[in-house]
């Protein structure tokens, strides 16, 4: 939650507005500082609300002020009165942003993300949206009660051994209380705020309505496609008895001595609006950081955290496409644990097919391939329809992706070259408006820039070729020789299907019709 | 022949649980006195004796329902409730004592409970909104708010509860979540109004 901080006024104001947006071209900086100033600092309605639901937070300005500066790259050189129209459905969608109940908080927490990425700008609206943590407004004891009876017909007391009234974390569609069971555990309960689910449906379709006269050049249809792809993934995180098949289905994947720790779920005590799970000990990441870990430590979690997304994509087929730092803990006795699986998207057949198409040849160093498949990937028949310009910044984003995998031996996650180079490219692109591409890409981008995110923090270095290896199950080598022998068609050692389970089960939320 | 006391109770409840039934099946507009007279096993000038009108049967399950609600609520208080905590308890187990009147609801309350001037006042009606703001009162000034019989924060408090009734009533999200956020919203509205944060309180700007 934001802390409540004096407001700065005016020309103050707007002068750290300004300091935000890029240095060029003065008078539209300044217009459109102005803009978003008028909307993101007007009164709220009732002041004690503020905290939940109005746009007021310094935060909330930072957002808007990336928000508008993307909107406005995309009218930079439009004539004045194409200028003025887009103008003016900036104001609109940003009035809208305040207006909606949870976005709000979903604005807020975009600018926390934001903050660890001082230089990505969000490159679509599709993007930024998935980015976006719906945040509830906080629930009193009386309504977790009024949930619990309608969820279980009991009051929490009466469920668990004990229960403690204050919740201990915030959850986007809700928050977590601590509880212990009658057999002695502690649980982690996750209950979400009535109701949120037809608000995110609701608020999405208005920001869809809002954004269609902006109608954003070609790439519309794609647009809407990836904020239909939003959507989906969304609607599901509300799903918690989803969330717990998940769960279920990753920490499967697990033994005790990978050290790293998927909570337990307690399905009875589990239904779609509330999640018990077995509570974790320990900190997230700031607090971790503020400890000095040693560079031993940080390597240690780098090299679980790796392991973990890695066990999760090959195994289990599903991008942990949540970067919230929170939903990593780190635990006093040195393992990870990994909480939330709200936000999971598993691949389809095609979209796996293709993730190992691109593998093959960045393996094989195959350029024409990489090149063929980057065109794909961007929705594009040849090279010459896409142009020269998109497909070498789409592939410098693609290769820097891509950069540890052909890296031997410890990869330093924490090289400040490295992060700014992937930063860069993202901004590069994000310029130029190239924001066309496959809606499961919002994902699998989120994917790697949450957990780059993280381990740059932590200034970590893991043997990354290592790990791809032991959890892919492909053998490089073999790969590469192979590849010598019989040309393009290299064959590989597929990763064993999800276990347990076939295709189109329940258990694929994120794409579930 | 006098029949007893408990005899007419019995009559009276056999009548109220036929009317209930009838409504709930058929919808209040559609169920006449004379159906529920001829379920009930009784005559219709007895019945008048009973209830003038099936409106008045109606409104007696409602206040029945909410009665028993607030007795409840009293159960469930723990003490450390705020006062938004408490009016929310209130109004949520008042509610869950009417959820199995709700399908035949929205007709009732809304000739009963309507806040526009009416030719006929229903007494049934009368009797929910005082007993009702009786309660609201005690909570009030348990947390330190003194509040005179009819006064702006009584009118105003009656508007949004009234507000909450016709929302609940016709809810169709699953165990009407969606009116328990409505719930929330407008007890803090209420609140922060009647602790006077609308002129500037400290968190002002
Ligand atoms: N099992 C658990 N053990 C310890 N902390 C937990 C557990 N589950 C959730 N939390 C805490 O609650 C926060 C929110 O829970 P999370 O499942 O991430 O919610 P959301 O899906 O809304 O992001 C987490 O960041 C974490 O701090
Ligand atoms: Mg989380």
């Amino acid at each position: 939650m934001p802390a409540e901080r004096p407001q700065k006024h005016g020309i103050e104001g707007r002068a750290s507005l300004l300091d935000l947006m890029p240095q060029q071209e003065e008078a539209a900086r300044r217009r459109l500082a102005e803009l978003v100033e008028s909307v993101a600092a007007r009164r709220p309605p009732t002041t004690s609300f503020s905290r939940l639901w109005i746009l007021g937070s310094l935060q909330a300005k930072v957002t808007c002020a990336y928000l508008a500066y993307w909107l406005r790259s995309r009218w930079a050189d439009a004539d004045e009165r194409e200028r003025l129209k887009s103008e003016t459905h900036l104001k609109a969608a940003l009035e809208l942003l305040g207006t909606m109940g949870y976005l709000r908080g979903a604005v807020m927490k975009l600018g926390q993300m934001l903050a660890t990425f001082p230089d990505a700008l969000p490159d679509e609206f599709a993007r930024l949206l998935p980015a976006l943590h719906f945040e509830a407004p906080p629930m009193h004891y009386a309504m977790v009660r009024e949930v619990f009876l309608d969820e279980f017909g009991k009051e929490p007391h009466e469920l668990f051994e004990s229960f403690e009234r204050e919740a201990f974390a915030a959850a986007s569609l809700g928050q977590v209380h601590r509880a212990r069971l009658r057999s002695g555990e502690l649980v982690a309960v996750k209950i979400q705020y009535p109701g949120i689910a037809r608000t995110i449906e609701a608020d999405l379709k208005n920001l869809r309505l809002l954004m269609q006269p902006m109608r954003l050049g070609e790439d519309w249809d794609n647009v809407v496609a990836k904020l239909a792809e939003v959507e989906r993934v969304l609607l599901a995180e509300t799903d918690y008895l989803a969330e717990a098949r998940f769960a279920q289905e990753v920490g499967n994947s697990f033994t005790p001595e990978d050290d790293i720790v998927i909570p337990r779920v307690y399905p009875d005590y589990s239904t779609r609006r509330v999640l018990t799970t077995e509570h974790l000990e320990g900190v997230h990441l700031e607090e971790f950081l503020a400890g000095n870990p040693s560079q031993e430590l940080c390597d240690r979690y780098t090299h679980l955290l790796t392991v973990a997304t890695l066990r999760a994509l090959y195994r289990t087929r599903c991008l942990l496409a949540d970067p919230n730092p929170g939903n990593y803990i780190f635990m006093p006795d040195g393992r990870l644990g990994l909480v939330d699986f709200g936000c999971t998207r598993r691949l389809t057949e095609e979209e796996w097919q293709f993730q190992c198409e691109v593998e093959e040849a960045l393996l094989r160093r195959d350029e024409e391939e990489m090149e063929r498949l980057i065109v794909k990937s961007s929705l594009y028949d040849s090279a010459e329809q896409m142009g020269r310009e998109r497909l070498e910044l789409i592939g410098t984003v693609i290769r820097w992706q891509l950069e540890p995998w052909l890296t031997d031996g410890l990869f330093d996650f924490g090289d400040p070259d490295f992060f700014r180079r992937g930063m860069d490219a993202m901004v590069g692109v994000t310029r130029k408006g190239f924001m066309r591409g496959m809606p499961v890409h919002i994902w699998t981008t989120r994917f790697i820039l949450g957990a780059r995110g993280i381990v740059y923090r932590l200034k970590g270095r893991c043997d990354f070729q290592a790990i791809y290896r032991r959890e892919s199950g492909r053998n490089m080598a073999a790969e590469c020789a192979e590849t010598r022998r019989s040309g393009r068609t290299a064959h590989v050692a597929m990763p064993p299907p999800p276990p347990g389970e076939g295709r189109g089960e329940g258990a694929d939320v994120g794409l579930g019709e | 022949m006098r029949i007893s006391e408990q005899a007419k109770q019995l009559c009276r409840a056999r009548i109220l649980e036929k009317a209930a039934e009838l409504f709930a099946a058929r919808g209040f507009d559609q169920t006449t006195t004379r159906d529920i007279a001829l379920a009930a096993g009784v005559a219709a000038g007895t019945m008048f004796n009973y209830f003038p009108s099936k409106e008045t049967m109606a409104m007696t399950m409602v206040n029945e329902a909410l009665a028993r609600g607030r007795e409840e609520f009293l159960t469930r208080l723990e003490g450390s409730e705020s006062l938004e905590e408490e009016l929310f308890l209130l109004i949520g187990t008042e509610l869950r004592r009417l959820r199995p009147l709700r399908p035949f609801l929205g007709p009732v309350l809304e000739r009963s409970l309507s806040p526009f001037p009416r030719k006929s006042v229903c007494p049934e009606g009368e009797t929910a909104r005082q007993e009702h703001l009786e309660c609201v009162r005690q909570i009030m000034q348990r947390h330190g708010f003194s509040a005179p019989r009819e006064d702006v924060a009584g009118t105003i408090y009656w508007s949004l509860y009234l507000g909450i009734l016709a929302f609940w009533t016709g809810d169709d999200s699953e165990n009407q979540e969606a009116s328990r956020a409505l719930i929330d919203y407008a007890i803090r509205t209420f609140v922060q109004m009647i602790s006077g944060n609308v002129q500037g309180g400290p968190h002002a700007r």
